[in-house]
């Protein structure tokens, strides 16, 4: 099999598709316009901008790029987790967890496959070491911001009932395990439902992007399959370590509710 | 012998506004407190600094002598029941619910006992197999009372209990917190309730502008 390639004029002519979705906003009124064009050229520049970047980083490669690389990703998911965080204590404080937690997942679920299932021929091997730890990254960072938004939130919606078991003698852990048990439910759901269809479904992402490539479907089917246990397994190590963040930020050293919105007083 | 708690100079400021300005309070057993004065005034924050839900800007709370601050605060809470106006019930039955504090310390409760307690907190035995998020506001306090009684606290705290009881409830409710002072418990009672003040026998405080002062005897608090 031989690798089927894209010229720059083919893929302007993919711009159609756009434009039928630009059409489609404009008959039925949808007022997306705007959004489609500006979709339209951010996403070519942000993709044309990583392939550049990552043709720098395949062509001089060396593990200082590499982790830089990677860095970078575990900055910005940490910071993507943090953001928009209701009744949370702001993107500030939270960052700092959440990329410890986007961090810790990472190298607990990437060290392992790398050293004992993937095995590269060279450690720092870019390749397979920037796109893998990507897909992995971004579902720590869903895990760890589903675990943060939902425990903060549901925590703040039921604080009288947590207050009352902290009232009734519980330790915090005990007062907010209700709370913790369904954010980690949430946060593993997504991932849990992908095992489940996976195949039936959609193919997943990677597989069918190195069966367009040329791999045999038997062996790209072993790399998805280990990828989808490295995503189970990310986002439960990474959500178990922001559910104990945000319990911990929760309460004060008194073993009191903190309030980052208004309580009521009298 | 010491009071079984002692607050020394509580301050607490919210938002700017001063709640509490150096209010000394002195919880001895047997004794019920009844605490008054204009709403939003700082009394339900005094409760809940008393029943550490709530830290004070300044001041000391001692427990039978030592400082609350050396305690760890959940054991602390075990042995001081805070009952707030509206309670929040927790998923399950009334029964759920009358266990759930001696659950939280590994201990079982059985069906009778908890039948027990409903019924003196003034609730009837059919109450305990409902659902206890449906009750109306007064029959959540009374399962509150019930949960509380279930740890048989030292000491009593309860904000504007009887304001969703009918004069019969509210007078089984205070006949009840006159028994459990009888029993040894301070009881401390924020309410505005005329009925309440009229039937306890009680040491009368107002809290105005931030500190307790005494009520004169027969003067209305509301």
């Amino acid at each position: 099999m031989s690798y089927v390639s894209v010229s720059l004029p083919q893929l302007l002519l993919s711009l159609g598709l756009m434009a039928m979705a630009l059409a489609v906003s404009a008959q039925d009124r949808l007022g997306l316009e705007k959004d489609l064009l500006l979709g339209t050229v951010r996403a070519a520049v942000q993709l044309f901008a990583v392939g550049l970047l990552l043709t720098l980083v395949f062509r001089n490669q060396h593990p200082a790029s590499v982790f830089g690389v990677i860095v970078v990703m575990v900055a910005v998911a940490g910071w993507t987790a943090a953001r928009r965080i209701a009744h949370g204590p702001g993107t500030a404080v939270l960052f700092r967890y959440a990329t410890l937690a986007v961090l810790v997942g990472g190298v607990v679920v990437l060290v392992p496959v790398f050293a004992f299932v993937i095995r590269p021929p060279l450690w720092y091997e870019a390749r397979l070491l920037i796109p893998i730890s990507g897909m992995i990254l971004s579902n720590a960072m869903n895990g760890v911001a589903l675990v943060f938004e939902r425990v903060f939130a549901s925590i703040h919606d039921d604080a009288p009932a947590v207050e009352q078991l902290l009232s009734l003698g519980a330790t915090p852990k005990q007062a907010v395990e209700r709370h913790v048990r369904a954010a980690m439910n949430a946060a593993l759901r997504p991932t849990i439902n992908g095992l489940l269809t996976v195949g039936l479904v959609a193919l997943p992402g990677m597989m069918t992007g190195q069966i367009v490539s040329g791999t045999a479907p038997d062996q790209a089917v072993r790399y998805q399959l280990v990828i989808m246990y490295q995503l189970v397994a990310v986002a439960a190590v990474a959500g178990a370590l922001a559910a104990r963040f945000a319990r911990r930020l929760s309460f004060s050293d008194r073993e009191q509710l903190r309030t980052f919105a208004d309580r009521r007083v009298g | 012998m010491p009071a079984l708690l002692d607050a020394r100079g509580l301050r607490k400021t919210y938002e700017g506004r001063v709640l509490l300005e150096g209010v000394d309070l002195r919880l001895e057993r047997g004794t019920v407190t009844t605490v008054g004065g204009p709403s939003g005034g700082g009394k339900t924050t005094l409760l809940r600094i008393l029943g550490l839900l709530a830290e004070p800007d300044g001041g000391q709370m001692l427990l039978d002598g030592t400082d609350v601050r050396t305690l760890v605060p959940h054991h602390f809470r075990r042995r001081i029941s805070l009952v707030p106006q509206a309670p929040a019930m927790f998923p399950g039955t009334v029964l759920d619910n009358v266990r759930s504090g001696p659950r939280l310390a590994n201990r079982d409760l059985d069906e009778s006992t908890a039948r027990e307690l409903i019924v003196r907190a003034g609730l009837e035995p059919q109450f305990l197999g409902q659902d206890a998020r449906a009750l109306s506001g007064g029959e959540k306090l009374r399962v509150a009372v019930a949960r509380a009684l279930a740890l048989r606290p030292e000491a009593w705290l309860l904000d504007e209990p009887t304001a969703a009881l009918d004069d019969e409830r509210a007078t089984v409710l205070v006949r009840l917190l006159q028994e459990l002072a009888a029993e040894g418990s301070p009881v401390l009672v924020v309410t505005h309730d005329a009925r309440v003040l009229e039937q306890l026998t009680a040491r009368r405080l107002e809290l105005v502008d931030g500190q307790l002062v005494e009520n004169a005897p027969g003067r209305k608090t509301s």
